[in-house]
């Protein structure tokens, strides 16, 4: 396993194709964790929230950080199934 | 003309050169092949600078000290005081880095040039050379036949320090084997007639080969063979420092005004510290001595002696110059005052800013940001809205009877104004820019021309509006000048919506929020068409209102969307290493037809 981990580390290297899609996938999971933090503390102002325009304002950017979270998951996957392949 | 005959008068006395000495020609080969390894090595160091050049620059730059610190370290590691010199010039040209900050690591490469001296006196005459330029050089070649920029890049440092060291080693056996026929020293001047003779000796040969480092391998190395003498080889070496301004001076020329200032700073500094070293030099002399014997250096070992002179009178104008860098600036911003024009000209496109992808994309990204407040100035006029200046809220200018909204002839004399050569200054310049070699810094550069087309369409689009909002404002039917404030409340929420963002300075994370105004905006023109159908159906509109409103709308949901697209484009620009994800995560019309579907 070790050794099978080390080959895809020195191929990262070498390989500037796949160095790049790893520099991808990096930014991709930073972004990810991100976007998570957003989506909590908006759910959080949310439970607080008793403005119904203000609340309607809210469900909205919760709606749009997750289906932006969504894609961003999607995309990832597929960048990890590059590599494998 | 002068320039013209330069080069081939240049070539002719080589040639002669050549034909009169074999000796002549190993040490014209050996600067030769020193000054390639200079070129090798600058090359090399860009390959690296993507985005960490800019990020310890941002850091490194927040004080003088710091400055200095960045200066004098990046050039003893990439032994160029030209490229850190012109790194500087394309930061500042960007408006990456303060003038102050410019001229801090303007005097810091000065002092770092010096180890130079010191690595050739200390290490390059004492050991055969060639031994560990032979294996650079090898190994440099395997790395450029690799496939990666960053591989490329160590390949062209390696070929660099080589071709550095074998430069060294074929000026030392010329100059050894010129002693045998002609015996320079033999022309020696003493006294201050050889002082001033030697430094413009060495003023000459650094504005010739564009490189104090050449020149002062030379001068060691001439040293070494005792072809000069000591006193006039510290001539030489003032004189370098001061060529090296000369050179510097020059390329500013096309230089914006704040690459002219530094370029400024630069001399002066120089001239200040030969006149001093002038002034003093047999002085300096024996502090040289002094200094040289507390580190136990020879009496005898002058080319060590040079390089501690070198560090002494370079040291001691750094000095002496440090507290003075905020006069010097307003002094230089005095003297070269940036020109005011009529029509708004680019302040940081220029050949400077073009020398590096970080900051090419920066020039760029901060030329967009200012049409980009341009246009949303403009917008504002166009549709009757007030901003106010000190909170920046945006509401709606109420009173349109006998008052009339910004007219025709002002969005376009504005954008011809504001707008304008700007926009064609930055299309020229990214079309000219080059940055294949990583396909990041072109990608970036097309989103930010993308930017700079939508912020254009955005006023054009307004132009459209305006035609037909200037006649319903003051029409009779209040349903149709309903129908018009709505158009005019919805653009002013998505600006105040956009300056709101702004404010948050999160990066990527403003970018993705603006998503939700994208989201609004659809909104916003779903209900307008619902509206005006309901109105035209209970005849409280005419058809052709109703067909001038539905045109408005789509016109408004034009300009806002392309107002967010631009926008995010410039907020997303300010963490660009996160870029390309967000933009991989940003919802498309699919996306968004499904939220809105959802939400019904």
């Amino acid at each position: 396993m070790k050794l099978k981990k080390l080959a895809r580390k020195l191929e990262d290297f070498l390989d500037a194709d796949a160095r790049e899609r790893k520099e991808h996938r990096d930014e991709m999971k930073v972004l990810l964790r991100k976007m998570k933090d957003k989506e909590k503390s908006l759910l959080a102002k949310a439970l607080v929230e008793f403005d119904e325009k203000r609340l309607d304002a809210l469900r909205k950017q919760i709606d749009m950080v997750h289906a932006q979270r969504k894609k961003g998951i999607n995309a990832l996957k597929e960048l990890t199934k590059k590599r494998k392949q | 003309m002068l320039k013209r005959l330069q080069l081939p008068v240049i070539l002719l006395l080589l040639a002669g050169g050549f034909w009169l000495s074999p000796d002549f020609k190993t040490i014209s080969a050996g600067v030769a092949i020193f000054l390639f390894g200079m070129l090798s090595l600058e090359q090399g160091f860009n390959a690296f600078t993507g985005g960490l050049l800019e990020r310890v620059l941002k850091r490194a730059t927040s004080s003088h000290l710091r400055s200095l610190g960045f200066g004098l370290v990046s050039t003893a590691i990439m032994q160029s005081s030209s490229l850190v010199s012109v790194i500087a010039i394309s930061f500042l040209s960007a408006g990456l880095i303060s003038l102050a900050a410019g001229i801090g690591i303007v005097f810091g490469a000065n002092l770092g040039t010096t180890t130079g001296a010191w690595l050739i006196a200390g290490f390059g005459l004492k050991v055969d050379i060639a031994r560990y330029a032979l294996p650079m050089l090898v190994f440099g070649i395997v790395l450029l036949f690799q496939p990666g920029s960053k591989l490329k890049g160590a390949g062209s440092i390696l070929c660099g320090l080589g071709f550095l060291f074998l430069g060294i080693h074929y000026m030392k056996e010329g100059f050894e084997a010129f002693k045998s026929t002609i015996d320079l020293a033999r022309y020696s001047v003493s006294g201050y007639p050889g002082v001033f003779l030697f430094m413009l000796t060495g003023i000459f040969a650094t504005v010739v080969m564009q490189s104090s480092h050449a020149t002062l391998v030379l001068i060691i190395t001439a040293l070494a063979a005792q072809q000069i003498t000591y006193e006039n080889a510290l001539a030489l070496a003032i004189g370098a420092n001061i060529g090296t301004t000369i050179t510097a001076m020059l390329s500013a020329l096309n230089a914006t005004a704040s690459g002219k200032r530094l370029a400024g700073a630069h001399l002066i500094f120089n001239l200040v510290t030969a006149l001093i070293s002038v002034a003093l030099i047999f002085q300096l002399v024996e502090l040289v001595d002094w200094s040289a014997a507390k580190l136990g250096i020879a009496s005898t070992d002058y080319t060590l002696k040079l390089a501690v002179f070198h560090t002494i009178f370079n040291l001691g104008g750094v000095l002496i110059m440090l507290p003075f860098i905020t006069p010097l600036v307003v002094f230089l911003e005095r003297v070269i005052p940036e020109r005011v024009p009529e029509v708004d000209q680019p302040r940081y496109l220029s050949s400077a800013s073009a020398e590096f992808p970080d900051t090419a994309i920066e020039a760029v990204k901060n030329e967009t940001q200012r049409i980009f407040d341009e246009a949303l100035d403009i917008i504002a006029s166009g549709m009757g809205l007030l901003k106010d200046a000190s909170s920046s809220k945006v509401r709606l200018a109420t009173d349109f009877k006998g008052k009339p909204l910004l007219g025709e002839g002002s969005i376009d004399a504005m954008y011809e104004k504001h707008i304008k050569s700007i926009y064609s200054a930055i299309l020229v310049f990214i079309s000219d820019t080059e940055f294949s070699r990583k396909q990041g810094h072109a990608v970036a550069l097309q989103w930010l021309r993308e930017a700079n087309v939508q912020i254009v369409e955005a006023i054009k689009d307004t132009k459209h509006l305006q035609k037909n909002l200037q006649r319903f404002m003051v029409s009779d039917n209040p349903d149709i000048r309903n129908g018009y404030n709505r158009i005019r409340r919805h653009v002013a929420a998505i600006l105040q919506d956009i300056a709101d963002t702004r404010l948050e300075k999160d990066g990527v994370m403003d970018m993705l929020a603006l998503d939700a105004l994208k989201l609004t905006i659809d909104e916003h023109r779903n209900a307008m068409i619902d509206e005006v159908t309901r109105l035209i159906a209970s005849r409280k509109i005419s058809s052709q209102m109703g067909s001038s409103l539905l045109n408005d709308s789509a016109y408004a949901h034009d300009v806002s969307m392309n107002l967010v697209l631009a926008a995010q484009t410039l907020f997303g620009a300010a963490e660009p290493e996160l870029l390309h994800a967000a933009r991989a995560v940003t919802l498309d019309d699919n996306d968004r037809g499904t939220i809105l579907d959802e939400t019904v």
